[in-house]
């Protein structure tokens, strides 16, 4: 007997499908062979709690990912924007998953159903007999009223013969036709027959047609993109398809009668509007391949999206539309600076490229092109390669949590050996020596494995120098050789903040509460399973009432603020900390990255330029200062002050990626060479600060 | 808390940006699937009853009405006919109403003034197109064609006097601005139609979509991937979502499952209040503007409630 059979009951047992056999339904969610089963997985989850936790976390967790720069050590780390993308792709399976398993969690049970719903309705309105005798309005309302009550009863509504209710043609189409629509409302829950079973039955009691009925919404959800998808799988060459598509989408626009056609602006604009058109050729490209690989359609809608949202960009600059707004147009309004001066303001523009563009699939698609991989073997040549590449970041992703405290030492280290290359790395430190004082330190912890400071220090120092990666994992190890180390557990939380891991960084932040001798009282003594951002928040804020001298305190409440992106909070936080603590470079830093991700740019500029006056070494700061010169399109002096954080630390990374960025922004696509080189003489002598 | 009966189902309740007393509500007979319709203005007077200004009856079901930003007497409804009507409350009914404007080919479902520059209005349409209005010109200014199924509503942002957001029946939002003639972004925010979508007041880029799928998803539309949150807790179909103009995270929901809720998106236990005083599916809910925790709901149960957020709104 098959497992199908043993799990779904023979067929005396009765109907398989019925979802009053939980083991059914978990059958036919999971082998799924019938139609119906097919829809009763695209059906809704009947939810009726009031609060679904799991679902709500999941939404307030995700965006904690894919912000653009919840970080406030380190704003908009592009190469995040590789785990975004495949968030992307990943989360689309993930929903349809929770659907099927939300049902069979809560079956649907139609009595359940009713019986719920039914309590609502006093008696008087449960009217599921319509009243069929009296004047034809009345009765016409009566069965109306049933049909719409039936919704809630959970019964399916029945055809009744009427008598003549001398309806005209347009009536019974207006029936018809908002019949049918609504029902797809109130009738969600159920599949498409039963809600198409209902409204013949309306039509039919009313002697009207159905066949003729209006449309239904429509199957495709991105109709213009299933045309485009079809296209695609007929093997054209990729060029050749991408400029069609351009082609098609003016096209399109062409006939909408205006004068100042902007399809004619678009095309004047093309070449001449530097990275907006560049940015948006890639993506149709992009998009293109994407689909020739089967991409996931979650991935086309959004480069669809930003492809439209690089043409409105193109079109800004065409002075035809200043005539009713200034330069920048509506896009870069979009920003929190806007009721200010009216300044030109590219922030919105900059922030959403660099949420969309995955950099690192752009380099490796610019790279290719550079290659002149558009030829013959063009188009499966690239794509194998972004196969290889989507099937590298998975598995780095999957690597980086596994081994997320796996700290990497480096080779060849001139302090293994020394007697005390603790002493030695702190004298580095303080001198701000930050690549020196690491390889002390490595080999101060290489001699002592469990010594808490030196990890510490490690960490730190790591972190100073825009390695987060490294920073966490030193800490970590810190935080196993002394687990109530206060700063150990800031510094933790601070590099998970980062990380955009809002449950690890808050698991730590809670944690130094409770380590903390003043505050430790204030938590609660058993860790809650899951740290939920508004208790902890508040906790903080309690300790910050009971110790208003407390730095520290301000300190992490600006850091949970961050998380919640309730920026205007966590900037007044840091600056109270400030105020007690005016000398601390790596609190100004996290000001200006707090300022620089509420788009105050100006302002974090001014932040980064206290911390680097009392720690000039401090590469993060400079790294951070490129941030946001790029934040508000002065991409120049973002590619000095980046070369000049790179050169501090030429492994940073996260700078070299940046500095890829503002180059090619800059139109600088001659040093680009120099930059994947990483040949930092050649940029030092190019972009001297 | 008082309640207003009319005669027919109520579809959509507003209320006025000039008299923080005013409501206007839109009715349609038969659930609007076939009859006639009203257009009510009434009067909540403190501790008293509702009483009625004026009513304007049409041929077909209105859908929606909304409130001229730059005359405060002036009303706009949206009629199942397909016609936008324009109706003057300092005029008498004889002259009512003083325009109608037919080019829609299907139902209008939604009606929105602009709230920045206050000169031009938008309808929405189940023939998939959202047109845009003047009040002293005769034809549509604009016609926003690109949905491949109804429209169900669409909304001005609040701070930008040209951008604008429909939620349609073809699952996607989009966010338009009045300058181009395409959409400048597609927000595939749900799997099932989309009925409502409303902006942040403060924040000028969150935008609220709610479905049939019985969630309202918040977004940003920087980040538009991703939705902020995801407020389940609707046993039906969302039907209007209403961002509140007093609080920064606060939003109103009603539901074909009778209930108007109140949430904020904020907070991780989103729902912070629910009301069930209606019989029949919930179908229109405001948020006053003038009155901090104002709020007015109207269903098919043909009642009209006006309360106090916090209040049971069948209290006497």
């Amino acid at each position: 007997m098959a497992m199908r059979d043993l799990v779904t009951g023979a067929p005396s047992c009765g109907e398989p499908s019925s979802s009053s056999n939980p083991l059914g339904a978990l059958a036919n969610a999971l082998i799924g062979s019938s139609s119906k089963t097919q829809e009763r997985l695209k059906e809704i989850p009947t939810s009726v709690s009031t609060s679904s936790n799991g679902n709500f976390l999941a939404g307030v967790e995700e965006p904690l990912a894919t912000l653009p720069g919840s970080e406030f050590e380190h704003p908009l780390q592009p190469n995040i924007q590789g785990s975004q993308f495949l968030q992307g792709f990943r989360s689309a399976d993930q929903n349809r998953l929770a659907d099927a398993w939300d049902e069979i969690q809560r079956p649907q049970l139609p009595f359940a159903h009713g019986s719920q719903n039914m309590t609502n309705i006093p008696l008087e309105h449960a009217r599921l007999q319509p009243d069929l005798n009296g004047p034809p309005q009345q009765v016409l309302s009566s069965f109306l009223h049933s049909f719409v009550n039936s919704s809630h009863g959970g019964v399916p509504f029945r055809p009744a013969s009427l008598p003549l209710l001398g309806l005209s043609e347009g009536d019974k189409q207006c029936i018809r036709d908002r019949s049918s629509i609504m029902a797809r409302h109130f009738f969600a829950d159920k599949s498409e027959d039963f809600i198409n079973g209902q409204v013949n039955a309306l039509l039919s009691s009313l002697e009207i047609d159905s066949h003729a009925r209006a449309r239904g919404p429509v199957p495709g959800r991105y109709p213009e993109l299933e045309e485009y998808w079809n296209e695609s799988l007929a093997m054209k060459p990729a060029l050749h398809v991408a400029d069609g598509w351009i082609n098609e989408f003016s096209q399109n626009r062409v006939g909408h009668a205006d004068p100042n056609s902007w399809v004619q602006s678009f095309e004047q604009q093309h070449g001449a509007n530097g990275w907006a058109s560049e940015f948006e050729h890639e993506q149709s490209q992009l998009g293109m391949i994407g689909q020739m690989r089967g991409a996931n359609i979650p991935n086309l809608a959004a480069m669809e999206q930003t492809r439209m949202l690089a043409h409105t960009l193109a079109q800004n600059s065409d002075p035809k539309f200043q005539l009713s707004r200034g330069p920048q147009g509506w896009v870069n309004e979009f920003s929190a600076e806007r009721e200010q001066h009216g300044s030109v303001n590219n922030d919105w523009v900059n922030e959403f490229s660099k949420l969309n563009v995955n950099d690192d699939w752009a380099d490796e698609f610019g790279r290719q092109v550079a290659e002149g991989a558009f030829g013959e073997t063009s188009a499966d040549g690239w794509a194998e390669a972004y196969d290889e590449y989507m099937n590298e970041q998975a598995a780095l992703r999957q690597q980086s949590d596994a081994s997320r405290g796996v700290y990497v030492f480096s080779d060849l280290n001139p302090y293994v050996g020394h007697p005390n290359p603790l002493k030695e790395g702190q004298e580095l430190f303080r001198k701000g020596l930050l690549s020196e004082a690491v390889l002390a330190l490595e080999a101060e912890v290489l001699k002592n494995p469990e010594n808490a400071e030196g990890w510490r220090l490690l960490g730190i120092a790591h972190a100073e120098n825009d390695d987060d990666q490294q920073a966490i994992a030193a800490m970590m190890r810190a935080q196993e050789a002394d687990p109530a180390n206060l700063e150990v557990l800031l510094s933790l939380g601070v590099s998970h903040t980062n990380e955009l891991e809002q449950q690890a960084a808050l698991k730590y932040l809670y944690s130094w509460l409770r380590h903390h001798p003043k505050y430790g009282s204030i938590a609660p003594q058993d860790q809650p399973v899951s740290f939920y951002h508004a208790d902890v928040a508040r906790l903080f804020t309690d300790a910050s009432q009971m110790a208003p001298d407390d730095a520290d305190v301000h300190i992490v409440l600006g850091v949970l603020y961050n998380l919640s992106r309730e920026y205007d909070k966590a900037i007044e936080s840091f600056k109270t900390a400030l105020k007690l603590k005016p000398r601390d470079y790596s609190l100004w830093n996290k000001l200006g990255a707090t300022q620089a991700n509420s788009v105050q740019s100006a302002d974090a500029i001014l932040a980064y330029q206290q911390a680097l006056d009392i720690k000039p070494n401090y590469v993060r700061a400079w790294a951070n200062m490129g941030i946001s010169y790029a934040n508000q399109g002065m991409y120049e002096d973002s590619i000095r002050y980046y070369v000049r954080a790179l050169a501090m630390n030429p492994k940073a990374d996260n700078a070299w990626q940046y500095l890829r960025i503002s180059l090619s922004c800059a139109s600088r696509n001659d040093m680009l060479e120099a930059c994947d080189a990483r040949n930092l003489d050649v940029l030092q002598k190019e972009f001297p600060l | 808390m008082p309640v207003f009966k009319t005669p027919f189902n109520g579809y959509s309740v507003r209320f006025s940006p000039f008299h923080e007393s005013q409501l206007a509500v839109a009715t349609a007979q038969n659930f609007g699937i076939l009859g006639n319709g009203r257009v009510h203005i009434l009067q909540v007077n403190p501790n008293g009853p509702i009483s009625e200004l004026a009513a304007f009856d049409t041929a077909d079901g209105i859908y929606d009405v909304c409130w001229s930003e730059a005359h405060d007497s002036l009303v706009i409804a949206a009629s199942g006919d397909g016609s936008v009507k324009l109706y003057d409350l300092s005029l008498p009914p004889t002259n009512n109403p003083i325009r109608s404007f037919k080019e829609h080919t299907r139902e209008v479902h939604s009606v929105d003034y602009n709230m920045v520059r206050k000169d031009s209005f938008l309808s929405a349409s189940w023939d998939d197109t959202v047109k845009l209005w003047t009040v002293d010109r005769n034809a549509s200014v604009r016609t926003f064609k690109e949905h491949a199924y109804c429209v169900y509503s669409a909304a001005w942002n609040p701070r930008h006097a040209d951008i604008f957001a429909s939620a349609s029946g073809d699952c996607t939002t989009r966010i338009w601005d009045v300058r181009e003639p395409g959409s400048t972004m597609i927000l595939p925010a749900h799997e099932f139609e989309i009925l409502t979508c409303d902006w942040n007041k403060y924040d000028d880029c969150i935008i609220a979509t709610a479905s049939v799928d019985k969630s309202i998803k918040v977004w940003d539309v920087r980040n538009y991937r991703v939705p902020i949150a995801v407020l389940n807790g609707h046993g039906y179909a969302v039907r209007k979502v209403r961002f509140s103009p007093h609080r920064a995270s606060a939003m109103v929901s009603c539901s074909y499952d009778m209930t108007v809720c109140m949430w904020d998106y904020m907070v991780e236990d989103a729902l912070i209040g629910r009301y069930d005083h209606h019989t029949e599916f919930a179908v229109g809910v405001d948020m006053s503007v003038l009155v901090e925790g104002l709020l007015a709901s109207t269903g098919w149960d043909e009642l009209v409630y006006v309360w106090q957020h916090g209040m049971d709104p069948r209290a006497a």
